[in-house]
């Protein structure tokens, strides 16, 4: 609690120092750019939009951001709740219902001889030609644009704008 | 009750339960496969069966930010106890049967994993008792009712279709040969009804208003007015118009709780003008199935959106939505549209059936009520198909139902109890032998 209370600004200054060698990081390679796509493809999927990933999984992400943060974080949870015995905890990971994912993946499809037809085989793959339609993400219609930021499509120097005001992701941690 | 050959039809889909009685012609109830709970309360509620014809509707429920909990993702079934507590609250609230005094058939989505089927048939044997089981899937039944309905047509002589099936969680394309779905031939695309409405809702929260927690209204935007574009950059251009000129504009006016409980379209007359645009000598689908009439405002009052009500215009985004199941790559996925998946789907059939597959394609699934479906899956369909074969696409009278009454038929069938595994039949040889009795 003191070594975080005490020099706020050094703190603060050692974070943003990571932040940015992650944003060049992040800049530099395109696989950011696939991950953001793909989670929001599995966001296609959710039942509810905000409510259910509250918990563990986001406290988890922030603190890896920064070593500090990740100690005070630690501290806080202690301090905050009980630490849960390992039983409670396979307890719990076994009442919670598990994604489709995770079924699929264990029942270790790949296993199976060539001929048998499985869901992975059942999809109906890649599309034959790869020209893909790029629509504004702001206003719908066709972009020609590219945000050079993060990657999503633009139409006109007016959706660019709105673009950047409010979701230009900078960069994907 | 109390005969033992009743027989309980269930379509265990992943966003509508349809459920009923064998041998009859419409399923008694249909029930979303979910339980809410508003922000209010703490209690995860059933939501109401959906109104049919014969029942009235009763008190709507505030179904405003409710939060949803599904048994199914991604279309199999991953939460058993979920599904146990919807199951009960129909057979004894709704259905009002007796499990252990009925056979099941129930519907399973092509490919369920082995994991999947074991926790179903625990489900079914060992939670309700049921006396015997049957598993069907869902292309081999439409197949069955639309071959008995039209016992001249050919998909019923050739004994063989491509069903086509755009439901709520994804979307297949399975021939089905001599009431048998070919499986190793059937494709599927990972996108069906949920991921359009959530699409929906993504685009009208940064666009317009927050409704990113708003999935009962936002599937009600969807359904009453999202259409499948037949000339995407044609569409895209009368929509930048402004004015009258722009035939997509339409406005959906959100509940408010107070007068009204229920979002609805503002203008339905202007909401339906886009069909004046269905000039290419295609069928045209009929008009007048959109309801909510209660306002008939003055022309005159046709102003910009109006802030102090809670309502947001669409342009665009009504066509582009359904769009996606043509393009997904325009999403971001790695798929193909739906033409090219059915064009697979065919070609890994034996050479003799692509004739008589491409003329009979059955379109079935909640999402092929989308107004011009048919006519653009056509329009797709065609430059990929050989000259010489004819393509027919035959739309189903009643898509969301479909299953249900194939369903219905096998089950009044005379030797159905025989195709039946029965309870004790489970408990001796248990779950993955009782299966191979289903050739899935």
């Amino acid at each position: 609690m003191e070594d975080d209370g005490s020099n706020p600004l050094r703190r603060m200054s050692s974070r943003t120092r990571k932040v940015a060698s992650k944003m060049v990081a992040a800049l530099s390679s395109s696989d950011n750019r696939t991950q953001a796509a793909l989670a929001r493809l599995d966001a296609l999927e959710n039942d509810n939009a905000g409510f259910e990933v509250t918990d563990a999984n986001n406290d988890d992400d922030e603190a890896s951001l920064d070593d500090e943060d990740q100690v005070y974080m630690q501290k806080k949870q202690s301090k905050g709740t009980k630490r849960k015995t390992r039983q409670a905890k396979a307890l719990e990971a076994r009442k919670a219902p598990r994604t489709f994912l995770e079924l699929l993946h264990e029942a270790n499809l790949e296993s199976l001889p060539a001929n048998v037809p499985t869901y992975w085989k059942a999809a109906v793959g890649p599309p034959s030609s790869t020209s893909r339609r790029h629509f504004c993400t702001v206003c719908g219609f066709s972009a020609n644009y590219t945000c050079v930021r993060c990657g999503m499509r633009f139409c006109s120097y007016r959706c660019q704008n709105v673009h950047n005001d409010t979701r230009c992701l900078k960069f994907v941690a | 009750m109390s005969s033992t050959s009743t027989v309980v039809v269930l379509d265990n889909g992943g966003g509508l339960i349809k459920a009923g009685l064998g041998g009859e012609c419409d399923p008694s109830t249909i029930i979303p496969n979910c339980l809410y709970r508003s922000p209010a309360s703490k209690k995860w509620l059933h939501p109401n069966p959906l109104p049919t014809t014969t029942t009235t509707t009763t008190t709507e429920p505030d179904l405003t930010s409710a939060a949803v909990r599904r048994p199914i993702d991604r279309g199999y079934l991953i939460n058993p106890d979920l599904q146990r507590e919807i199951w009960s609250h129909l057979f004894s609230s709704i259905l009002h049967i007796n499990p252990s005094h009925s056979s099941l058939l129930l519907t399973e989505p092509l490919f369920t994993l082995p994991s999947i089927q074991r926790s179903l048939d625990e489900l079914v044997f060992e939670d309700f008792n049921f006396n015997s089981l049957y598993i069907a899937d869902s292309p081999s039944l439409v197949h069955l009712y639309e071959a008995s309905r039209r016992p001249d047509t050919l998909v019923s002589r050739a004994q063989c279709s491509l069903v086509v099936d755009c439901g709520f969680s994804f979307t297949h394309a399975s021939p089905v040969f001599q009431n048998f779905t070919l499986n190793y031939a059937a494709k599927r695309i990972d996108l069906g009804g949920k991921a359009l409405t959530n699409y929906l809702k993504e685009l009208v929260s940064f666009r317009a208003v927050n409704v990113m927690e708003e999935t009962f209204i936002m599937d009600d935007v969807k359904e009453k007015l999202c259409f499948v574009s037949l000339d995407v950059p044609r569409d895209l251009n009368i929509a930048r118009n402004r004015g009258k000129e722009n035939l997509f504009r339409s406005t959906y006016v959100l509940p408010d709780g107070i007068t009204h409980m229920k979002g609805f379209v503002k203008y339905p007359e202007q909401a339906r003008r886009y069909l004046s645009l269905a000039d290419d000598g295609l069928s045209r689908p009929p008009e007048g199935d959109m309801n909510c009439l209660e306002f008939a405002e003055h022309p005159a009052e046709r102003k910009a959106v109006d802030l102090t009500k809670n309502e947001f215009d669409l342009t665009n985004e009504r066509f582009l939505v359904p769009e996606m199941i043509f393009h997904p790559a325009d999403l971001g996925m790695n798929q193909a549209g739906l033409a090219e998946c059915i064009v697979r789907a065919i070609n890994s059939c034996h050479p003799h059936l692509h004739p008589v597959l491409y003329e009979s394609i059955i379109l079935t699934g909640g999402s092929t009520l989308f107004p011009q479906f048919a006519a653009r899956l056509e329009k797709e369909l065609r430059p990929l198909v050989p000259d010489d074969y004819n393509v027919k696409i035959t739309a189903q009278e009643d898509p969301i139902l479909g299953v249900w009454r194939g369903g219905s038929l096998l089950a009044a069938s005379p030797d159905f109890e025989e195709m039946c595994v029965t309870k004790s039949e489970y408990e001796e040889h248990g779950s993955a032998r009782c299966r191979k009795r289903f050739f899935h």
